[in-house]
């Protein structure tokens, strides 16, 4: 068992440096920008502060002239969940289905271990792996957010970094079920890329066009961040559908990847 | 058969419309080297795999050491060590430690014994598997097969890309697993290496079993061709009317024979004239197929590859 897990460390630790270096170069340039932009956008705010209120809700976001806003809105909401959601989808789509198309898996399971031993190694490596890139977007923050007076309390940087790992999880856990239920990467792949940009721009958008705002719920990405990543801490509701979503689709995977046959 | 470590009972598995295996029956016995033989596709793979419960029987029933793969499979693959077809392995590793991740999912792997297998293949454990030749990948798969001394061998294709000398390494190891009494399953397509290294021997074509049969038997039905060139026209009369001369060509001063059985009555004949030379072929698995379906009137009993050699 131990072999399993040590494979399956070793198979994330390849791709999680080169991740690992993107979320913090990713973490370094906006740090790098706040201060111009927090120097314009302190500009821009008075100009929509003077702005009618119907009007100020629509073009008004998040506050770019504060830490927080500019955080929020530039690393969590986009960049952030951008990089962190390839990994995973990308972890969770290889785990079973990358080493079934290679050929591997077939020899790994003639060996005495269970497929759901199997599950459990490579879940608890891409879990690892998902915390572990978290660690380094709150280091990156603590470390290039001070220089440039982009500085936010630690606590809430670790609360939004936390979500981030979840966020991953949840749709990681999803390709990881569809390539244990299938055993095709590439289609895994994309149920997992697409369901995460439908999803996105449901949270995104739906705010203006009334027919996509009952869908809002569904969308992974309203429980990331609502009501505001770095603001409120952690939400026992978020972090348990986010949570939910991973362990249905382990439970999916499990259950799936026990029924049938292996291609080969 | 005394104690059967392998049992397969109208065992069948189809996939939706391409074929898998239909209706096999079979048993190998404890300490037999058991050869599973037939041309590519004829469901050789598919049978092993549901052994590994890799994929599921669609009905029939199979068990090893007396458990149900599907569901006692863990103790199963315990005991057994199997090397596949179509060997894939971890290519950024190293061979070392490719085989102590593989170790460490078994019981019972001593690591003087994994340096020894891998001492007598002359494989170097300690390079990039990505680096390694065809052959070279081979012998990783046989170690890992080897390495915790199972109790049942299951080896698909196992000599492919192997060169002869490593093959002849490959037929000493088996030699002494037979004499450690362990049981051996091994699929091929080719006759020669069953015929040296098997005791019984399941034909499959087409996913159904043919035959099985001892090597004996096996070898006496086997079709031969035996070239015979004489001092002066071939006397090609004589031969043909031998029972066991299933075909008789004469080519210049050479006859061309396709025999049956046992060569005794050729080779006295023979003798009657000067023999020049005399040239053997080894029989092909066709040549096989054809003792068993050609001559009983089943399907038709073309021969495209003794065309081909009398003309070459």
């Amino acid at each position: 068992m131990s072999g399993l897990l040590t494979k399956a460390v070793r198979d994330q630790r390849r791709g999680l440096v080169g991740w690992g270096i993107a979320v913090a170069a990713v973490v370094a340039m906006y740090a790098a920008f706040f201060p111009s932009i927090a120097k314009s956008a302190a500009d821009l705010q008075r100009y929509i502060d003077n702005l009618p209120e119907a009007i100020r809700n629509i073009v008004a976001g998040e506050d770019y002239s504060t830490p927080i806003g500019y955080l929020e809105s530039e690393f969590f909401n986009t960049m952030g969940p951008l990089v962190v959601l390839i990994f995973a989808i990308g972890a969770g789509s290889r785990a079973i289905a990358g080493e079934e198309e290679s050929g591997t898996l077939d020899l790994l399971l003639s060996t005495p271990v269970r497929r759901a031993q199997v599950l459990v190694t490579k879940a608890a490596a891409i879990v690892g792996s998902a915390a572990a890139l978290a660690v380094v977007a709150a280091v990156s923050i603590a470390l290039f957010g001070p220089p440039f007076d982009l500085t936010v309390p630690i606590g809430n940087v670790l609360a939004a970094c936390s979500m981030l790992a979840l966020l991953g999880l949840a749709f990681g856990g999803v390709s990881f079920a569809v390539g244990a239920a299938t055993g095709r990467r590439t289609f895994a792949n994309a149920v997992g890329g697409g369901l995460a940009v439908v999803t996105f721009i449901v949270h995104a958008v739906g705010p203006t066009v009334d027919w996509l705002r009952p869908l809002r719920p569904f969308s992974p990405f309203r429980w990331y961040q609502d009501p505001g990543l770095l603001t409120g801490g952690l939400h026992a509701r978020n972090v348990l559908v986010l949570v939910g979503i991973a362990v249905v689709s382990f439970a999916v995977a499990r259950i799936a990847f026990d029924r049938r046959d292996l291609s080969s | 058969m005394t104690n059967p470590i392998i049992e397969a009972s109208a065992l069948t598995k189809r996939y939706g419309s391409a074929r898998g295996v239909e209706d096999l029956s079979f048993e190998v016995g404890e300490g037999e080297v058991f050869g599973f033989l037939g041309p590519n596709g004829a469901g050789k793979t598919t049978t092993i795999r549901t052994m590994l419960d890799v994929i599921r029987p669609t009905s029939g029933t199979l068990r090893i050491f007396g458990l149900d793969p599907r569901t006692d499979g863990v103790r199963v693959r315990d005991r057994a060590g199997y090397l596949p077809g179509e060997l894939a392995l971890y290519e950024r590793l190293t061979g070392s430690d490719y085989v102590r991740t593989f170790a460490s999912l078994r019981h019972g792997v001593a690591w003087p014994y994994v340096e020894d297998l891998a001492d007598r293949l002359s494989l170097d454990l300690s390079r990039k598997i990505a680096d390694l030749s065809h052959g070279n990948k081979q012998k990783i798969g046989l170690v890992q097969a080897f390495m915790h001394r199972p109790d049942l061998l299951i080896l698909d294709e196992p000599t492919q890309g192997l060169d002869p000398l490593v093959q002849q390494t490959f037929y000493a190891l088996l030699e002494q697993q037979r004499e450690r009494g362990v049981t051996v399953f091994l699929s091929s397509h080719v006759m020669p290496e069953v015929e040296r290294v098997c005791d019984r021997v399941a034909i499959v074509r087409e996913g159904r079993l043919v035959a099985v049969e001892d090597i004996g038997e096996l070898k006496a039905r086997a079709r031969r061709r035996l070239d015979l060139h004489f001092d002066g026209p071939a006397p090609t009369e004589a031969f043909a009317r031998l029972p066991s001369v299933r075909r008789a060509e004469p080519n210049g001063d050479a006859l061309m024979l396709t025999v049956e059985g046992p060569l005794d009555a050729v080779i006295k004949e023979a003798a009657r004239f000067t023999v020049v030379n005399v040239e053997t072929r080894e029989p092909s698995l066709e040549d096989l197929f054809l003792a068993y379906f050609g001559a009983d009137g089943g399907p038709p009993a073309s021969d495209p590859s003794s065309r081909s050699e009398t003309t070459s």
